[in-house]
């Protein structure tokens, strides 16, 4: 396999991913503002800060509104990270891999492209955006299932999957780091208290994890057991582990570099290890910064083991080939 | 209501009528078959075979809003028809003009023979575009440096069969040209029955075994990849095609690198992997940044290094381009006889070549009946068509051949024979012509037939799928097998 084609994968499965998560993000926060009385505020600025674009967005906004957020978030092209974008790239790194893929996938990702650049602009109010985001997650995850069941797993489909539980390690990772910055501002102490449990809702339901987690953890929505769950449970896909031990089975598939093995245990160690309870407390952002280090490292361990193999004399290479978040 | 033929009538040669009104010997089971459908029925088909191009992902890319667009392959589904006893010439001709084309080029880049001798005029060497010094002693396996060959074909309204232009950069078409075949046995099924047409689809198996033929190593498991300038080429879907036919890895410039040891790598997921092979399909400038255009993106730096070592085989051979020159093309029925002592069996559209005091004299008095072309535009770019041409566009040629007599030719206006097509308004004759590829190794082989392209706007001569032109299925029959 080619370590263009490998590097290809690798991203679709992640903008895919990313595309996936950011329509997710929006509408858990779309839907948590109509829980909350009027007098509690719902930020959205928090949004920006979780999918690290402060410095992007305000660069292109000067209030951060429900309006620009959502805007910012789905249809602006200039945020890279922006479901637009994100479907943009994924496409990008499908064209050259399409004959490798399954025919319908480049149809549906087409499709599903064509459709937010089409029906986007009229989608953002919200009358409309639910049904809107729902399409990009459904399609998202339609795209997903027809790899799994109709593409042979072999090496290509493990670069893509490799992409798919790394992107979601990272959002997921995000997601708790968000909480520490947080999505509501109560005007005052006795308000915070009873919106606590609804935090911690949106943010299990930004991760479809509400229904597992009262299955598997059986006790009230809070802080210390959600934050568990969502980096330590081992059965649930998008908790952070549940996605490392996914990489760590695909990786025998793959020619070994101990190096990537290294860094995959290391991560995993980081976020197994964590004594959660009391992190909690007194703040989940530096266990969340450490894993996220933990993550940059596994990546850039497998771009120098696979996609960018050393030569003595180096090649040109050109821009569009280097996708990078 | 059946279509009735009687109505039929073409202002020039037709490929499958006679001017009596009458089919062709060898297109006489398809006009009789064509005359049992209604026309209901034939329009039926021809949504059939629009979808199964649009199922199959036949496409080709065009460029246009700053988008780069897939555009469904535009085919009629009435196939061009010839017989095989005509084939087989062509393809004796064929086969006869590529071997000298090859001498012609081995000559140059070594002893120039033909130039001493004075058959071929040193001048129109100096000036070449396509000549690459790079390539002076460089002695490809078997002299062979034009690989695979694309010509294009033309029959005037005598039944004349014409080479027009041969292709020795990077011929496109071939896939479109298996594909059609596909879209017309589903659309079609019982002409097959019938009929003895005989297959098309051997080409990538041939074209494998062609490059195969070309390893450094021999003895081993060639390496073959075809390297394509990427997704944004016009011809991506071909080279997309003919990978995956062939069972051969597609590769970009920066999947290749060339090492210490002047061998070529490619990069994969197990470490670098030597090639042993290249089927390039990008221009001879993009190549290598080391030799050619430093700034190419596309190419690989030090290819030309590891080839002219002999470590790795280029397809087709860096400098082939040389005699794909208009210029160069008045000479190659000369060529036939100096190089294979034989008379040439396909002739050359009559060409004045400007550069000759008498020749331009003639084309400056005749701009009005004659096609201007310059000596190395490809894609019909860059011409005056006499007849259609306003004063001033005459008048600007005027100047440019002045200016550079070496880079003008002209030629007589071929009236480009036609074939009965589908069209809004029914069957009507539209122009084609016809480029069959030819592959160069010990036992030459050409593909039987070619791709027809077809120019579906009525009247035009421009066939190019860019700019109103389509495709159409090429039938060889055998007419005595029945």
């Amino acid at each position: 396999m080619l370590s263009r084609l490998a590097d290809n994968l690798y991203w679709f499965g992640r903008y895919l991913q990313r595309a996936e998560n950011t329509a997710r993000l929006v509408n858990v926060n779309t839907i948590l503002s109509m829980d909350l009385p009027r007098r509690v505020q719902l930020g959205w600025e928090p949004l920006v800060e979780l999918v690290g674009a402060r410095a992007a967005f305000a660069a292109l906004y000067s209030v951060s509104d429900e309006e620009n957020v959502v805007r910012f978030l789905s249809l602006d092209e200039r945020n890279a990270g922006s479901i637009v974008s994100s479907l943009h790239r994924a496409r990008e790194s499908l064209r050259t891999t399409r004959d490798y893929m399954p025919g319908d996938v480049w149809e549906r990702v087409n499709d599903l492209y064509f459709y937010v650049q089409d029906k986007g602009e009229r989608s953002l109010g919200r009358s409309r955006r639910q049904e809107f985001l729902d399409r990009v997650m459904d399609g998202a995850l339609g795209i997903h299932g027809l790899l799994v069941f109709n593409m042979s797993h072999d090496v290509g489909f493990r670069f893509f999957s490799i992409g798919v539980n790394l992107e979601q390690a990272d959002m997921t990772t995000r997601i708790l780091d968000a909480r520490s910055t947080r999505a509501i501002q109560p005007r005052s102490a006795e308000d915070a208290a009873p919106f606590e449990a609804v935090e911690w809702m949106s943010v299990l339901r930004s991760l479809t994890a509400h229904q597992a987690y009262r299955r598997q953890v059986r006790s009230r929505v809070a802080g210390a057991p959600v934050a568990r769950f969502l980096l330590q449970n081992a059965d649930f896909p998008r908790s952070v582990s549940c996605c490392l031990l996914a990489i760590r089975q695909t990786l025998p598939h793959l020619p070994s570099h101990p190096e990537v093995e290294r860094r995959l245990e290391r991560t995993l160690a980081i976020v197994q290890n964590a004594k959660v309870n009391t992190l909690v407390e007194a703040g989940l952002k530096g266990l969340m910064d450490e894993i996220q280090k933990g993550l940059d490292a596994l990546h850039e361990a497998l771009s120098v083991a696979f996609f960018q193999v050393s030569t003595a004399i180096p090649a040109p290479t050109p821009s569009r080939t280097s996708a990078d978040s | 209501m059946a279509f009735d033929w009687r109505e039929y009538r073409s202002q020039t040669f037709d490929e499958l009528v006679e001017e009596s009104g009458e089919p062709r010997l060898a297109a006489q089971r398809l006009i009789e078959y064509l005359s049992s459908l209604s026309e209901p029925e034939i329009a039926e088909r021809r949504l059939a075979s629009e979808l199964a191009i649009k199922v199959m992902g036949i496409t080709f890319t065009v460029y246009s809003d700053g988008r780069n667009v897939d555009r469904a392959w535009p085919f009629d589904v009435l196939p061009r028809v010839i017989s095989r006893v005509e084939w087989e010439r062509t393809e004796a001709g064929l086969k006869q003009r590529v071997a000298a084309l090859n001498c012609f080029i081995q000559d140059l880049y070594g002893e120039k023979r033909i130039v001493k001798e004075g058959i071929f005029p040193k001048a129109v060497l100096a000036d070449s575009v396509n000549y690459r010094p790079q390539c002076e002693g460089v002695k490809p396996r078997g002299g062979v440096w034009a690989h695979v060959c694309g010509s294009d074909l033309v029959r005037d309204r005598d039944g004349t069969l014409y080479v027009l232009e041969d292709n020795l950069r990077v011929p496109s078409g071939v896939s479109y040209m298996i594909e059609n075949r596909m879209v017309t046995k589903r659309v079609f099924p019982e002409l097959f029955e019938t009929t003895t047409i005989l297959p098309v689809d051997d080409y990538p198996a041939q074209l494998y075994e062609t490059l195969a033929g070309l390893s450094p190593r021999p003895g081993d498991d060639p390496v073959v990849v075809l390297l394509t300038p990427g997704v944004y080429n016009s011809a991506y879907f071909e080279h997309c095609y003919l990978a995956q036919q062939m069972g051969v890895e597609l590769v970009e410039g920066s999947d290749l690198f060339v090492d210490v040891d002047d061998c070529c790598y490619m990069r994969t997921i197990y470490g670098p992997k030597r090639v042993d092979v290249i089927y390039r399909r990008i221009d001879d400038l993009f190549l290598d940044p080391e030799t050619f255009r430093a700034d190419s993106v596309v190419g690989v730096a030090g290819l030309m290094r590891a080839w002219k070592r002999g470590k790795v085989a280029l397809a087709n051979a860096p400098g082939a381009g040389v005699a794909d020159d208009k210029v160069v093309y008045a000479f190659v029925p000369k060529m036939i006889r100096y190089y294979l002592d034989q008379d040439p069996i396909l002739p050359n559209v009559p060409s004045y070549l400007c550069y000759r005091e008498k020749d331009r004299q003639h084309v400056l008095a005749h701009l009005e009946e004659l096609v201007v072309k310059p000596a190395n535009e490809s894609g019909g770019y860059g011409m005056l068509i006499g007849p259609k041409s306003t004063r001033a566009e005459r008048e600007k040629f005027r100047k440019l051949i002045a200016a550079d007599p070496r880079n003008y030719m002209a030629q007589p206006v071929i009236a480009l024979s036609t074939a009965p097509t589908l069209t809004v308004d029914g069957l009507e004759p539209r122009h084609l012509d016809l480029r069959p590829f030819i592959l160069s190794r010990d036992e030459p082989y050409v593909t039987t037939g070619g791709l027809t392209r077809v120019a579906l706007v009525k009247g035009s001569l421009v066939v190019n799928s860019s700019q109103g032109g389509g495709s159409k299925d090429t039938w060889v029959v055998d007419v005595e097998d029945g």
